[in-house]
C-alpha cells in the first residue's frame, strides 16, 4: 500500500501537436479511495496508462511512498489493475487464478504454499466465492468472473495500489450496486489504496472518498463526493455530474440586474449555475422571498419520471429570459403554462471557472467533437 | 399500421402473442437480455432469427418480402456504417437505391445531416467520427430510408451516460413531428418515460404489459411487470404480514386476495417517528447496508427490522427467493440472507451510515397488490 | 435448447448439388479404387475376383512396413519441429505496425512455390558440388553429401520441409495469438507473470484450437509427401527415403500393378482418417468432455448451495 503523488505529470503522444495529459500534481493518501471522473476522450485511460506503467511520462514525476516510479514497468511498482471485462487464466481454476500472482513472485516475496492457500481462503472467503474455487472460469457468469478478476488483484497483501478500469462495464445493470459494496468493503477491511476509473458518476460517487473531475486532459476540481456535488470548482463539473446536469445562467456584468446582488452572487460573478432541485415553480402572482433569484418562464416540455403520492414527478423544461432551464420536482403545470422559477441556492462562476461553452449547452455534437479522439 | 400476431420470440415456447404498434409513435420495448427485443427487430426486419410469427404493415403481410423490400430501417447497438463511404454517401446511400434523383439525395442528405449534428462532417470517413457521431450517423442513414418503420435496438447502449441522456432527447425531439412508426428497445425503464408513447413489456420471450408508460407504471398487471418497470427492482413483502389488519382487509376488499405486496423505492421515504402518520402510511424501520448515489437521487438498500408500524419485518417474504436476480450469485452480505432487503430511492446526496436504524414510509395508496403467483 | 424452426422437406434438394460434386469428385474414385482392390487385373478384359488377398499382401509387404515405418518417422519429426518453430516464430512478430504485413508476406512465399519447384530449389541448393548449401557445408569440413549418405539424405529433407510448411504454422500461431486481448498480457505482467506462464497460462488457451487445426494439416500434409522427395532424392540412396507414396507410385505407375495399389491405397486412405481421428479426439475429448462433466456436478453443488 502506498500513499501516491503525482507531481506535474504530462503526457504527449510523440509527434502529437496538443498534449493528451496536461501537466497535473495530486495527492493519493495511503489506502485511500480515489475516483477518476471524466466522458471518455477526457484524459483518464492516459492517467492510468501512465500509472501502470505502459505509457512513460514525458514530463513530471510519479512518486510511490516518495521514491520516483516513472520509469519502472509495472510488475516493478507492485500494482494490480481490473479490467473492463474479466481477464482471467482460462485453463486455470479460480483457486489457481487467485494464487497466481503469489505464484509468480514466490521467489522474490517467500510465500509458502501454506502462506497462498490460506490468503486464497481469506479472500475468497470476503468475496464469497469459496464454492467456485475448484471450478474453471469458462463456467462462470460475467458477475461472479469479475468478482474473481476482482479478487485476483487483492491477493498481494503488499500490492501498492489497485487500479479499476471501469470494472463494472459488463455487469448486468441492475447487480453493479452489489460488486460495487463487495469492493468498497474489501477497500476498507484491506485499506488497499484503490483508483477507480469511470465515466459513470454513480459508480464514482458511491466508491470514492474523493473523486477527481476530468475534461480536455486536465483535473478539474478534486473533492468529496459531496463537495464535486454541491460546489462545483468548475462550470463542467456541474454539468456532467447530475441527470440532467445544473443550469447555468449568464449575468450581464455591465449592469447587473440588482436582483442577483440581493440574493448573494459574488459581486464578480459572471454567471451562475443551479441543480435542476434546487429550484422551484411557483405561480407567477407569487411575491417570492427578496433574497431569491427569480425569472418569469413558460413550460416547453414535461419528462414524467414516476409518481409520488399519485402525482407525477420529474423535469420540467421551461423558456425564460435566462435561457432553458430545468427543474425537478412535481409536475403539475402543462405546456404552454406561465410561472416562476425561483431559485436561492446556487454556485457562482467566474469565466476562468467557464470551459468552452459547448459543454455547458449541451450540443453533444460539438462534446463529441472534442472526444473524437479516444 | 404495424401489427404482429402469434410472434414466439425465443425458442422453446409455445405460446404466442399479439400486439399492434402505435402507428407514428414511439413505442419503447423494455426488456431484460434475453427478454426476446433483438429477436423481434430482427423478425421486423426480416434479418435471420429465432422468432417466428406473422407480420403486416397497413393490412398487407411482410412475411414473404425480403428484408429490402420491407418498409424498415433499423439502427443497431455497434454502430453500423459503411466504412470505405465518406458520411455524406452514407447518408445518400439509401436513397441512391432506391433510386431517387440526384437534386433531391443533395438536399436531403444535408438536411439530415443538420438535423443530427454531422453537417461539417459530411467529408470523414466513419472510422474518423466519435462512438456518438458514428451512431448519429447509423441513425442518419435509418432516416433516409424514409420508411414506415424505424427500429432502434438499443442504439444508445454502447455511449457515454452522459452522450445517451442527451441524445436521447434529441431522438425524441427529431421523431416527435414525424409520421413514422418507431419500435425502440431498451433495457432501462427511464428510456419508457423519456422516449415512449406506448410501452410494451417483454419478458422470457412473452409480453407481460402494454400501453402508455404512465399507465403501466402505476397499475402493473403483474409483479413482474412492476418489477421490470422499476429502477432498481421492486421491493416485495407477503401481504399476510401486514400488521395494519384494517388496511389489509380493506384492500382486499376492493381488489380481491392478494398474496403479495409491492413498493416502488421510490415511494419510499425516510420520516421523522414524531411526524409518522398512520392514518395514511405503513412504516417499517430500515438499517442501512449500502448506499449509491448519482448527487442527484440517492439508492440506499437496507435490511427490514422488525417493527410496528404497519409492516413486520421478521415474517416478510424472502426477496432474495422470489426474485429470479438473485439466483446467480449470493448476496454481498451473508447477513442478510434470511431477510428482506428493501432498497429506498431518494432524491438528493443522503449520508446515512453503514448499520443506522431509519424509519421508512410509504403512503398506503402507492403500495401495489399482486395476486397470488 | 430446440431451434423452433419451420419444416420444410424441400430444403434438401437445396444440398443436392453439393451431394453430386462430392460424389464425382471423391466418393465415385473411391469406389473405383475399392473395386479394383479386390480384383485380379491382367488386363482390361481378364479380372479375376480375389477378395482380400491384396490387403493381405500388402500388410504383410516388407517393403511396405519399411516405407510405412519410414513415414511415421517422418511425420513425427516434422512435426516435432514445425509446431515448436512456428509458434516461436509467430511470437516473435511485431503485433502491429508497417512491419507486421511486410514480415506476414515475406513468410507466406515458401507457401507460394509449387511443391515440385520447392524439391528442385533445394535439390540445386544441397548439391555438394555447386549448391550453396552443400558447397558450404563441405568447406566446414563436413563431408555432405545427400545423394550418397542416407542420413543427408533425411536431415536434406526435413530441412526443405521444415523451410517450406512452418510458415503455415506460424501463420495459423500467429491468427491465435493476435486474438488474445491486450488486457491479457498486461495483467500477467502485473502479477509478475514470467515469459514462461505468459506462455503456458495466457498465449497456449487460446492457441489450443487453431493449433489442432496446424496439427492436422501438417500429420496429413506430411504423411501424403510425394513430390518433393520424388525430385530430391528420387526415393533414394537405395530406398532410404522411400515413403508410402513413393512406393505407391512405382508399383502402381511403374509396375502397373493395379490391384494390390489399390489395395496400398485403401489402407493408407484409413491410415490417414484413423490418425486423424485418434489425434482429434484425444485433444477434444481431454479438454471439453472433461470440463462438461466437472461443470454439471459443480452445478448442482452449487444449486444445493444457494
Amino acid at each position: 500500500m502506498a500513499n501516491i503523488v503525482l507531481d506535474q505529470l504530462g503526457f504527449a503522444y510523440p509527434g502529437a501537436s496538443e498534449q493528451t495529459l496536461l501537466p497535473l500534481s495530486v495527492e493519493i493518501k495511503d489506502g485511500e479511495a480515489f475516483a477518476l471522473l471524466g466522458a471518455s476522450g477526457a484524459g483518464k485511460t492516459t492517467l492510468l496508462n501512465l500509472l501502470s506503467g505502459l505509457l512513460v511520462p514525458t514530463t513530471g514525476r510519479i512518486l510511490f511512498d516518495g521514491v520516483d516510479v516513472s520509469a519502472q514497468s509495472g510488475s516493478e511498482r507492485n500494482l494490480a489493475q481490473v479490467f473492463q471485462f474479466p481477464v482471467l487464466y482460462e485453463s486455470l481454476t479460480i483457486a489457481d487464478n487467485l494464487a497466481f500472482p503469489l505464484r509468480a513472485r514466490k521467489a522474490v516475496n517467500g510465500f509458502s504454499a501454506a502462506d497462498i492457500a490460506s490468503r486464497v481462503t481469506k479472500i475468497a472467503g470476503e468475496l464469497e466465492i469459496e464454492n467456485l474455487l475448484k471450478r474453471k472460469p469458462k463456467t462462470l457468469s460475467l458477475f461472479q468472473k469479475q468478482l474473481v478478476a476482482i479478487g485476483r488483484a487483492l491477493m498481494r497483501p503488499d500490492v501498492s495500489v489497485v487500479l479499476l478500469d471501469e470494472p463494472l462495464t459488463a455487469v448486468e445493470p441492475r447487480t453493479k450496486w452489489q460488486l460495487r459494496q463487495s469492493l468498497k468493503r474489501l477497500q476498507e477491511e484491506l485499506g488497499v489504496t484503490m483508483i477507480y476509473v469511470t465515466h459513470d458518476q454513480t459508480e464514482a460517487l458511491t466508491f470514492a472518498d474523493r473523486v477527481a473531475v476530468m475534461a480536455d486532459g486536465k483535473i478539474l476540481q478534486t473533492a468529496s463526493p459531496q463537495e464535486v456535488y454541491e460546489h462545483p470548482a468548475h462550470e463542467f463539473v456541474g454539468f456532467f455530474i447530475g441527470s440532467p446536469g445544473m443550469n447555468f445562467v449568464a449575468i450581464d456584468t455591465a449592469a447587473p440586474d440588482p436582483m442577483y446582488a440581493a440574493s448573494g452572487v459574488d459581486k464578480s460573478a459572471q454567471r451562475i449555475g443551479f441543480r435542476p432541485e434546487w429550484a422551484r415553480l411557483e405561480s407567477p402572482s407569487m411575491n417570492g422571498p427578496s433574497s431569491a433569484v427569480h425569472w418569469p418562464a413558460r413550460v416547453t416540455h414535461c419528462q414524467i419520471l414516476g409518481t409520488q403520492d399519485g402525482l407525477p414527478v420529474g423535469i420540467t423544461t421551461l423558456a425564460s429570459e435566462a435561457g432553458e432551464l430545468k427543474v425537478r420536482g412535481a409536475i403539475n403545470m402543462g405546456v404552454g403554462d406561465d410561472i416562476k422559477v425561483t431559485v436561492d441556492r446556487f454556485v457562482s462562476f467566474s469565466d476562468e471557472q467557464y470551459i468552452a461553452t459547448h459543454y455547458a449547452q449541451s450540443s453533444t455534437g460539438q462534446l463529441a467533437n472534442s472526444v473524437g479522439d479516444e | 399500421m404495424l401489427r404482429i400476431q402469434n410472434v414466439l420470440l425465443n425458442p422453446g415456447l409455445n405460446c404466442g402473442f399479439d400486439h399492434d404498434f402505435l402507428p407514428g409513435g414511439m413505442t419503447v420495448v423494455l426488456g431484460r437480455n434475453q427478454a426476446g427485443k433483438t429477436n423481434l427487430c430482427r423478425l421486423i426486419a426480416g434479418l435471420s432469427t429465432q422468432a417466428v410469427g406473422e407480420l403486416s404493415l397497413n393490412d398487407e403481410t411482410l412475411n414473404k418480402l425480403s428484408p429490402q423490400k420491407r418498409s424498415v430501417a433499423v439502427v443497431f447497438q455497434a454502430f453500423v456504417n459503411y466504412p470505405n463511404w465518406s458520411v455524406q454517401q452514407n447518408i445518400a446511400s439509401p436513397m441512391v437505391a432506391a433510386g431517387r434523383d440526384k437534386a433531391y439525395i443533395q438536399s436531403r442528405v444535408v438536411e439530415l445531416a443538420e438535423k443530427l449534428g454531422l453537417g461539417e462532417l459530411l467529408q470523414r470517413m466513419p472510422n474518423e467520427l466519435s462512438g456518438g457521431q458514428q451512431q448519429r450517423l447509423a441513425i442518419a442513414r435509418a432516416l433516409a430510408k424514409e420508411a414506415q418503420v424505424l427500429l432502434l435496438d438499443e442504439p444508445l447502449v454502447n455511449l457515454d451516460y452522459k452522450l445517451r441522456e442527451a441524445l436521447a432527447l434529441e431522438l425524441r425531439s427529431l421523431l416527435d413531428d414525424s409520421d413514422t412508426t418507431v419500435i425502440y428497445t431498451t433495457t432501462d425503464p427511464k428510456d419508457a418515460f423519456t422516449l415512449g408513447d406506448d410501452l410494451l413489456l417483454l419478458e422470457g420471450g412473452n409480453k407481460l404489459q402494454a400501453g402508455v408508460p404512465l399507465c403501466v407504471y402505476q397499475k402493473p398487471n403483474t409483479f413482474a411487470a412492476a418489477n421490470l418497470m422499476s429502477d432498481p427492482g421492486i421491493n416485495t413483502f407477503a401481504w399476510s404480514t401486514l400488521t395494519d389488519q384494517t388496511f389489509a382487509q380493506q384492500s382486499q376488499a376492493a381488489g380481491g386476495v392478494s398474496a403479495l405486496g409491492g413498493v416502488r423505492p421510490e415511494h419510499l421515504f425516510f420520516v421523522d417517528k414524531s411526524e409518522f402518520n398512520a392514518e395514511e402510511c405503513i412504516g417499517f424501520d430500515l438499517q442501512v447496508s449500502a448506499l449509491e448515489t448519482s448527487g442527484d437521487e440517492t439508492f440506499v438498500h437496507g435490511v427490514v427490522q422488525a417493527s410496528n408500524r404497519g409492516l413486520s419485518g421478521h415474517q416478510l417474504s424472502d426477496r432474495q427467493l422470489s426474485d429470479p436476480k438473485y439466483s446467480d450469485h449470493k448476496l454481498p452480505d451473508p447477513g442478510t440472507v434470511n431477510q428482506p432487503s428493501w432498497v429506498v430511492r431518494s432524491p438528493g446526496m443522503l449520508n446515512f451510515s453503514q448499520g443506522q436504524v431509519l424509519l421508512v414510509a410509504v403512503q398506503k395508496r402507492d403500495i401495489l397488490a399482486f395476486g397470488g403467483q | 435448447m430446440a431451434i423452433n424452426k419451420p419444416y420444410n422437406n424441400r430444403a434438401w434438394l437445396g444440398v443436392l448439388p453439393v451431394l453430386l460434386i462430392v460424389s464425382f469428385s471423391a466418393v465415385i474414385p473411391l469406389m473405383t479404387v475399392v473395386n479394383y482392390s479386390v480384383q485380379d487385373i491382367l488386363d482390361f478384359n481378364s479380372r479375376f475376383y480375389v477378395g482380400l488377398d491384396w490387403y493381405r499382401e500388402t500388410l504383410q509387404d516388407p517393403r511396405f512396413i519399411d516405407a510405412f515405418g519410414r513415414q511415421v518417422l517422418f511425420s513425427l519429426s516434422v512435426l516435432a519441429i514445425e509446431i515448436p518453430l512456428g509458434i516461436l516464430v509467430a511470437r516473435g512478430l511485431p503485433k502491429s505496425g508497417a512491419w507486421t504485413s511486410v514480415l506476414l508476406i515475406l513468410l507466406a512465399v515458401p507457401l507460394l512455390i509449387p511443391w515440385n519447384v520447392v524439391g528442385t530449389i533445394w535439390q540445386i541448393y544441397a548439391r555438394s558440388d555447386i549448391g550453396l548449401l552443400g558447397v558450404g557445408l563441405n568447406e566446414l569440413g563436413l563431408a555432405f553429401n545427400y545423394t550418397s549418405n542416407p542420413t543427408h539424405a533425411w536431415l536434406t529433407l526435413i530441412a526443405m520441409d521444415v523451410w517450406h510448411w512452418t510458415s503455415l504454422v506460424a501463420l495459423l500461431s500467429f491468427a491465435g495469438l493476435t486474438s488474445v486481448p491486450p488486457a491479457y498480457y498486461q495483467a500477467a505482467e502485473l502479477d509478475g507473470a514470467s515469459k514462461w506462464q505468459v506462455f503456458r497460462y495466457v498465449e497456449m488457451p487460446r492457441l489450443g484450437g487453431v493449433l489442432v487445426i496446424a496439427v492436422l494439416l501438417r500429420l496429413m500434409d506430411s504423411f501424403m509427401i510425394y513430390t518433393e522427395p520424388f525430385v530430391l532424392t528420387g526415393g533414394g540412396p537405395g530406398n532410404a527415403t522411400t515413403f508410402l507414396s513413393q512406393y505407391l507410385a512405382t508399383m502402381a505407375v511403374g509396375q502397373f500393378d493395379l490391384g494390390p495399389a489399390a489395395a496400398f491405397s485403401v489402407i493408407y486412405f484409413l491410415f490417414i482418417l484413423l490418425f486423424c481421428w485418434i489425434f482429434y479426439n484425444s485433444v477434444m475429448s481431454d479438454e471439453t468432455v472433461e470440463d462438461v462433466v466437472e461443470d454439471r456436478a459443480d452445478d448442482n453443488e452449487t444449486r444445493h448451495h444457494d
